[in-house]
């Protein structure tokens, strides 16, 4: 029973993106995993390092990077350089790249953040909750969520977000209709 | 043989999970009733009984329970126990 419902699920795997042959297409340049169109990435609420709220309910419609760091990450230091530019050259057009600490204090972030001129939202996650909560157990690794709030990629370990397989990826969820859909 | 494994979480962090210790066995979700892991006898109630213990259990081809071992938080189990039992059960087969 248990082993044909695994079956059914891998069958419905990305019936969204599936849809989308050129998304396809462009995960896996960008070697990155998908989701099966079931699944839905769990709500968080967090205060970032300036004292704002971020949630993710708050950037429904929006296109999602999430970036699961912490500033002795090696391996994090130039994706989130590269997150940075991503953020200056899209934000306008949809795109939310939001970082999210691993057990890290305020000041220690403030100062990563001043070093690597960061302007995007750094989530504090001090219990480790959302870290948790979104089953991550390495640096870096990264979710993309589309705007109607579909987990569209995973990727554990570093990738070239800025380079032509990430912008081409952006840009394609970018130009994705809005759907407003409550998110669970 | 097939291994599954299941936990109490969600199966988005499953995946996160699974993708990062690239598992090639498929991950089930009990969440959020904990169903199968209280029938099993793995519900962790000395901390807080939204988690299972670790526990193993090796289930023949006719679906009866062969073997169940229990496992300890952050220590390597050791798998000779079981691969001992599945061999002399796929023997007598």
């Amino acid at each position: 029973m248990a082993v044909s419902v695994i079956v059914a699920l891998m069958a419905a795997v990305n019936a969204q993106t599936a849809e989308r042959p050129a998304l396809l297409e462009l995960l896996k340049a960008l070697n990155v995993s998908a989701y099966p169109s079931l699944m839905h990435p769990p709500e968080f609420n967090g205060l970032t390092a300036d004292g704002q709220n971020v949630s993710l309910a708050s950037l429904s419609c929006r296109v999602l990077v999430l970036s699961f760091w912490a500033t002795w990450c090696l391996e994090c230091r130039p994706e989130m350089a590269a997150f940075e530019r991503l953020h200056r050259e899209f934000s306008v057009k949809g795109l939310a790249v939001v970082g999210i600490n691993a057990r890290e204090g305020t000041t220690t972030i403030r100062e990563y953040a001043k070093d690597l001129r960061l302007t995007f939202p750094l989530i504090l996650d001090s219990t480790g909750k959302i870290n948790s909560g979104y089953g991550v157990i390495g640096l870096p690794t990264t979710f993309l969520i589309g705007r109607d709030g579909r987990p569209v990629a995973l990727a554990v370990g570093p990738r070239e977000w800025d380079g032509k397989p990430g912008r081409a990826l952006i840009g394609a969820l970018l130009a994705e209709r809005a759907v407003l859909k409550e998110r669970r | 043989m097939q291994i599954l494994g299941i936990s109490s979480n969600l199966s988005f962090s499953q995946k996160t999970f699974a993708d990062s210790l690239k598992l090639p066995y498929p991950l089930l979700s009990d969440f959020p009733h904990l169903k199968v892991i209280k029938i099993y006898g793995g519900l962790n109630t000395q901390w807080d009984s939204t988690t299972a213990q670790r526990y193993f259990f090796l289930i023949d081809r006719q679906g009866i329970v062969r073997g169940k071992w229990p496992g300890k938080v952050d220590q390597v189990f050791h798998s000779e126990p079981i691969l001992k039992m599945a061999k002399e059960i796929a023997d007598k087969h």
